[in-house]
């Protein structure tokens, strides 16, 4: 930069700087004398200019959180930070500083409007998190790989974009090339960009483009298919039955099993296996499909406690509301009444009825609200039996469904020691002595370790299932617990809401009742 | 359908009937008996069967008593009906014999029953049978071809009978749902049912003393009211249409009363019994007993026991016919159709004497005799008019009466058509002076309903709008002489309700009548629908200026999970006490009361950020209720304007009454004669009559078209010669008379009166002028005749017939 900021006194933005900037920029003449009386809060300005100040380190803009609006231009700022605090803003002008690269500007989601012209910057990045960016300056800047602007093209709504005063703009093909590659900008360099030449810059970067396109299409299709598994697979998480519909079950349980993979060498077992498998994984899908329609049910179940819940409080919000309409309009009545009343008898015997009606209407809030809680109360019970009945009897069946699991592999695993004991026989006969893997060879050694390790195969096996059975046994049990508390809680909530708004309301009108008596005494 | 004669009730119902009779002669109409039949045995429903069925129904007529004299000589002139009319045919007196003897076994078999109603005279005081005053005839009009609105259109040309068009209030039904699963039980119900039992005993007490109370006042009146019992109970004749079940989709027999066009169930209790009836094929007399009105009778015509037929050949209606009418679908020439059916069925029923009807579009339109017509009810008279008869388009009156004579206007309601500003009806309370305009899409300032006592503004009114039709979205707007409401709806400020209140008006002691003083506001209040995209604490749902008092009070939304709003008020008493505009803001000046207290708002300076906001939106809305009062003003001169022109629409479709369209047309029709004409003067074969002397088919050569030619020119020559001389002769036979008159004139000119002076003078100059014309229709033709000659000489050489043989000449 040009300026001798070398020989000038570097500010630093401390509390006084912000509240003298505060002051001045804040509201004027009567409203600002009022605020000038209340003292301005950080948090409330919306808007903060601090251009011309020689400030080194942004520094001190934590409270203002609520700030749309922030200028730092023409100052000697170094390094872009202190700005996390700040997620409102919409307009950051950073222009005219000493800015060498992008950076913390990562949570500033509702930024639209960013300036960064006359700075060192060398490279367009870290604007990610930008998603509404509309106008972006960084003219006279230090970038020169004009590839960078490539990167542009992810912000949907960016109209304005000015480069000018960048290496990249010298370049003999540098308009042409911005045209082609960001479509959708509306003025470059503070220029209207010509439909023609957009149309003329298209047809010369044409094939380069559709490449570029066709990679970014091939990204979001793989993106929105991860998107889709992901949720599917969540979904299946909220049935308790993840992963149940395929052998993926199954082949967990050879995932660790050394021996039974072993074993399977053996001749026959391979055939077992098979069947095995198939059987497996129809039960396995049985699960499945059972799970999915149980959490069905469940839903309906929840939906329809739900729908009704909502109905009832909104009816005695209703009736509440209501109630309190009609005492309004009575109490404002009343009040007139007493103003215009000057007999400080009858005054007083107005006064005792208006705090009557007061009380009374605290009494029939208080009578409806105990109402509903005495309603829903017996409503939660009800929907709490249910939805325990409901996973009760998913649990047994599923159970029922393991059970069989097991069956199968119990019948498995008998069938693979009695091959694998005739197999031994066999080789301690020394007939079958053929194409075996060594470390199969192995375990023929003696009936005890054969047997070992067909006992090892199946107790893994067990395992697994045993695994699976309690994961989704706990599952679909804690999240019963947990839906029904929080409905306990939702409901307690509810009820300490409405009373703290009752007498919050009775408070208030009583309180105004007596500032009335107060008043006319002293009148 | 037959019509059926028979006694019954209501002298007045023939009178009228006879009344209608004329007005229908008046009108030109014939007279005819019909009545259609629907036979049991279709259940299928041909085109040809509708079609068969409406001409029958199209053939209107009412018998008449034949011992009441009907024809009122001085209307119908006798010379111009048909000879059909006057005479009867051969077969006709046959049937008529066949007829009387029919009666006479009849009356001589039952004594006790009236004679029958058999071949009354009709206008020309000739007897005929009454089936063949029935004639089937098809009409162009979609009304006609259902019953009802048939009935309708008859009832109207025959006597006036609206139906009454009621506003009927729409009854929503609301569905009964059943009760959810986690439905909330209702509270308990802690009051005491012993306490509310003897509560609803007691109430159900004075309900019961109230209701006699009233029942017996109720039939007081009516005793009062009640007529003396007609001393001629069932020995009144009257005649009606008897619709036969079966075709077209009809389920059950019933009968229309021509005269009110009502349907009534067979088994209605004021027909008290049936006589005899007939349709154009035969004639059926009643043998079942009517003790008990029509209820019991069956209508099977097919049973000789029940019914005794006149004529033996179609006495099966109920089986014959299927065939028939399954034959010749689509049958576009119902004259051969209906000659074909009298031949098989009837061949003993000669064709109906009576023309047929015509009913042309203007007659179809105006439908009562004269385009009006007043019928008198019991306290209502309803008076209609045909449309552009009344120039305010006044189609419909109905004035209700509270006494039996008529005398105290109750309610008046009159509907119009076609007017410019859309008026459609107007209602007038006669009582409370209310008046209610209704008006349909269209009005210039988009008014639905108008309601008002009088037309000065400030007054007690009421008007809607159309909803969607005005850019301010203003849907009702109520005024008294202290306030008025306005009712807005879809608008982008939320704004659904303004009521302002007027103080009472300040004396200006400038007397300038220019310019307008308006009332004071003392109170605006303004209502605001939920904006979603504000928190309910920040969304004003009512703002209360009191003008006078100087305060403002706020009112916000209610939280979705609350049932306490918050509020806030602003009292500006301060500002009286600074000099000038300085308003010093201080804490007392707001009180408010929140829900939630929130931080920001308890700030002054909010307070007086929101305080300065609203002063202006309180200059605002003053602004537009004086833009109001002004607008209400203006629709008061419009509708003082409108309702002094009532100009009348005329649809572009209207060929008769749109003028414009009318003149366009017809000069279009000039246009196309005149290029008709030209066409076919272009298109007359100069050479067609030489062609024609040449054998057919024979090919030209080029001496015969040379002599083809020749011969054209030499004969159109002489025709040319021939009018010369045709002229010539004329011109001179014309001068030889004159020349003759003058001689006789010079003869006789001393003894000539006055008059043969005068008759001479002017046949001379009438002859002078013919010679003249002649003189120059000669020379005309001596100019012309060259060019003409010439002129079909070209012609012939361009003739594409001639032209190759000639070319070589040219």
């Amino acid at each position: 930069m040009s300026w001798p900021y070398d020989s000038m006194q570097l500010k630093v933005m401390d509390d006084n700087m912000l509240k003298v900037a505060v002051g001045e920029q804040g509201p004027q003449e009567e409203a600002g004398r009022l605020a000038k009386q209340e003292d301005i809060l950080f948090k409330d300005v919306l808007s903060l200019q601090l251009d011309f100040q020689n400030i080194l380190h942004i520094d001190n803009l934590w409270q203002f959180e609520n700030l749309q609006k922030l200028q730092l231009n023409n100052n000697i700022i170094e390094r872009i930070e202190g700005l996390e605090n700040l997620t409102h803003l919409v307009w950051l002008d950073l222009s005219f500083n000493n800015i060498e690269a992008i950076e913390g500007l990562d949570t500033l989601v509702n930024l639209e409007d960013l300036s960064l012209s006359n700075n060192r910057i060398s490279k367009i990045d870290s604007l990610d998190a930008l998603v509404k960016l509309q106008v972006l300056s960084l003219g006279n800047n230090q970038i020169g790989n004009i590839m960078n602007v490539i990167y542009l093209r992810q912000f949907t709504c960016l109209q304005t974009l000015s480069l000018a005063g960048n290496p990249i703009a010298e370049a003999e093909d540098y308009k042409m090339f911005i045209y082609a590659y960001l479509p959708d900008l509306v003025y470059l360099d503070f220029r209207h960009i010509d439909e023609q030449a957009a149309k003329v810059a298209k047809i010369k970067h044409q094939y380069n483009i559709d490449e570029l396109k066709h990679r970014e299409a091939q990204m979001q299709a793989q993106l929105e298919d991860e998107q889709g598994q992901r949720e599917k697979l969540a979904e299946h998480k909220l049935a308790f039955i993840e992963h149940l519909d395929g052998s993926f079950l199954f082949e967990s349980l050879y995932a660790e099993d050394m021996e039974g993979n072993k074993l399977s060498y053996l001749p026959g077992v391979g055939e077992f296996l098979e069947a095995y498998k198939d059987k497996f994984v129809i039960i396995c899908l049985n699960i499945f499909e059972y799970g999915l329609k149980q959490q069905e049910k469940r839903k309906i179940e929840l939906d329809t406690f739900n729908e009704c819940m909502q109905e009832a409080i909104l009816e005695n919000q209703e009736q509440g509301k209501l109630k309190v309409a009609k005492f309004e309009e009575r109490h404002l009545q009343c009040l007139n009444a007493i103003r215009e009343e000057t007999e400080l008898s009858n005054i007083e015997k107005k006064l005792i009825e208006c705090s009557d009606d007061i009380n009374e209407l605290f009494n029939m809030l208080m009578m409806l609200e105990m109402q509903l809680v005495e309603q829903l109360e017996e409503t939660i019970n009800m929907f709490e039996r249910n939805i325990t009945d409901l996973v009760g009897l998913f649990v047994e069946n599923v159970q029922s469904l393991m059970a069989q699991c097991r069956d199968l592999e119990n019948h498995h695993h008998e069938k693979v020691l009695e091959t694998a004991i005739n197999y031994l026989e066999k080789i301690l006969k020394g007939e079958m002595d053929k194409d075996l893997p060594d470390d199969v060879r192995a375990l023929f050694v003696d009936k005890d370790t054969i047997v070992n390790a067909v006992g090892a195969s199946h107790d893994i096996h067990l395992l697994k299932i045993d695994n699976r059975e309690d994961e989704l046994v706990t599952g679909i049990n804690s999240w019963c617990t947990h839906l029904v508390d929080k409905i306990h809680k939702d409901e307690i909530m509810r009820n300490r809401k409405r009373v703290k708004e009752i007498t919050q309301y009775i408070g208030h009108m009583q309180s105004e009742l007596d500032n009335l008596e107060c008043g006319d005494i002293i009148d | 359908m037959e019509v059926l004669r028979e006694k019954v009730e209501e002298e007045e119902a023939a009178e009228r009937e006879e009344a209608a009779e004329q007005a229908e002669h008046a009108e030109k109409m014939e007279r005819m008996v019909r009545l259609a039949e629907v036979s049991k045995e279709e259940r299928i429903l041909t085109q040809d069967e509708l079609r068969d069925l409406e001409k029958k129904m199209m053939a209107v007529e009412i018998p008449i008593p034949a011992e009441r004299p009907i024809i009122n000589k001085a209307i119908i002139d006798v010379s111009k009906l048909p000879p059909s009319y006057t005479t009867n045919s051969p077969k006709e007196e046959h049937l008529l014999q066949v007829a009387d003897n029919f009666s006479r076994q009849y009356s001589h078999l039952c004594p006790d029953r009236v004679p029958l109603f058999l071949y009354p005279l009709n206008e020309c005081e000739v007897p005929k049978f009454v089936s063949t005053t029935l004639r089937p005839t098809l009409m162009p009009y979609p009304e006609l071809y259902n019953w009802d609105s048939c009935a309708q259109f008859v009832s109207d040309f025959l006597t006036m009978v609206p139906l009454l068009d009621p506003l009927k209030p729409v009854v929503k039904k609301k569905e009964k749902v059943s009760p959810k699963k986690y439905a909330v039980k209702p509270p308990r119900d802690l009051t005491s049912r012993f306490e509310q039992e003897q509560e609803d005993k007691r109430q159900q007490e004075i309900q019961a003393l109230e209701k006699k109370r009233l029942r017996e006042e109720e039939e007081h009146l009516l005793e009062a009211e009640k007529s003396k019992p007609d001393p001629l109970h069932g020995l009144r004749v009257h005649s009606w249409v008897l619709v036969l079940a079966g075709k077209r989709e009809v389920p059950e027999c019933f009968f229309i009363d021509p005269l009110t066009a009502r349907s009534y169930s067979t088994k209605d209790d004021h027909f008290l019994g049936i006589e005899s009836l007939w349709n154009h094929r035969n004639y059926w007399v009643n043998m079942q007993d009517c003790w008990n009105c029509c209820k019991d009778l069956v209508f099977d015509l097919g049973d000789p026991v029940r019914w005794e037929y006149m004529l033996l050949g179609s006495d099966k209606p109920y089986l014959s016919l299927t065939e028939d009418y399954d034959e010749g679908m689509d049958n576009d020439d119902d004259v051969e159709y209906l000659g074909k059916e009298d031949e098989d069925k009837s061949f003993d029923m000669p064709p109906s004497w009576v023309a047929q009807i015509e009913i042309t579009p203007e007659e179809f339109e105006t439908r009562c005799p004269n385009g009006k017509k007043v019928i008198q009810y019991k306290r209502a008279q309803v008076e209609k008019w045909a449309p552009y008869l009344n120039n305010n388009g006044l189609v419909c009156r109905l004035t209700t009466y509270e006494d039996l004579q008529c005398t105290k206007g109750l309610e008046i309601k009159e509907w119009y058509q076609n007017r410019e500003d859309m008026l459609e009806l107007r209602h007038i309370n006669r009582t409370t002076g209310l008046h209610v305009d209704y008006f349909k899409p269209g009005h210039p300032q988009a008014l639905q309903v108008h309601s008002y006592k009088s037309m000065l503004p400030e007054m007690d009114r009421v008007m809607e709008f159309y909803e969607m039709a005005r850019e301010d979205g203003l849907i009702k707007r109520e005024e008294t002489p202290m306030t008025m409401t306005e009712y807005y709806g879809g608008r982008s400020d939320f704004l659904s309700y303004r009521h302002i209140n007027f103080g009472p008006r300040i004396k200006k002691l400038t007397q300038n009548s220019a310019e307008s003083n308006p009332r004071p506001m003392v109170k605006i209040t303004e209502r605001f629908s939920r904006n979603p995209e504000k928190p309910a604490d920040e969304d004003v749902a009512e703002r209360v200026f009191l003008i006078t008092e100087e305060r403002i009070q706020l009112r916000y939304h209610c939280r979705d999970d609350y049932i306490t709003a918050s509020k806030r008020e602003f009292l500006r008493r301060t500002e009286v006490d600074s000099k000038g505009n300085k308003i010093n803001m201080t804490p007392d000046m707001c009180i408010s009361f929140e829900v939630e207290p929130m931080e920001h708002t308890k700030k002054l300076l909010y307070q007086y950020k929101t305080m300065i906001h609203l002063k202006n939106e309180e200059k605002l809305s003053r602004h537009q209720a004086w833009e109001s009062e002004l607008e209400v003003l203006e629709i008061l001169k419009l509708r003082e304007e409108e309702e002094a022109a009532h100009t009348l629409t005329i649809s572009i479709y209207d060929t008769k009454r749109n003028e414009k369209s009318k003149e366009y047309r017809e000069a279009m029709e000039r246009v196309l004669h005149e290029e008709h004409l030209q066409q076919v003067e272009t298109q007359l074969d100069y050479l067609a009559p030489f062609l024609a002397q040449l054998s057919p088919g024979e090919k030209l050569t080029r001496w015969q078209a040379v002599r083809l030619k020749d011969e054209c020119l030499s004969d159109f020559k002489q025709r040319l010669i021939d009018k010369a001389n045709l002229i010539q002769a004329r011109f001179e036979k014309e001068t030889q008379e004159l020349q003759k008159k003058q001689q006789w004139y010079q003869e006789n000119q001393v003894t000539l009166s006055p008059e043969d002076e005068d008759l001479y003078l002017s046949y001379c100059s009438q002859a002078m002028f013919r010679i003249r014309i002649l003189e120059q229709r000669l020379n005309r033709h001596k100019e012309m005749a060259p060019l003409k000659y010439l002129a079909l000489e070209e012609k012939l050489y361009k003739d594409p017939r001639l032209v190759e043989f000639l070319k070589v000449f040219v």
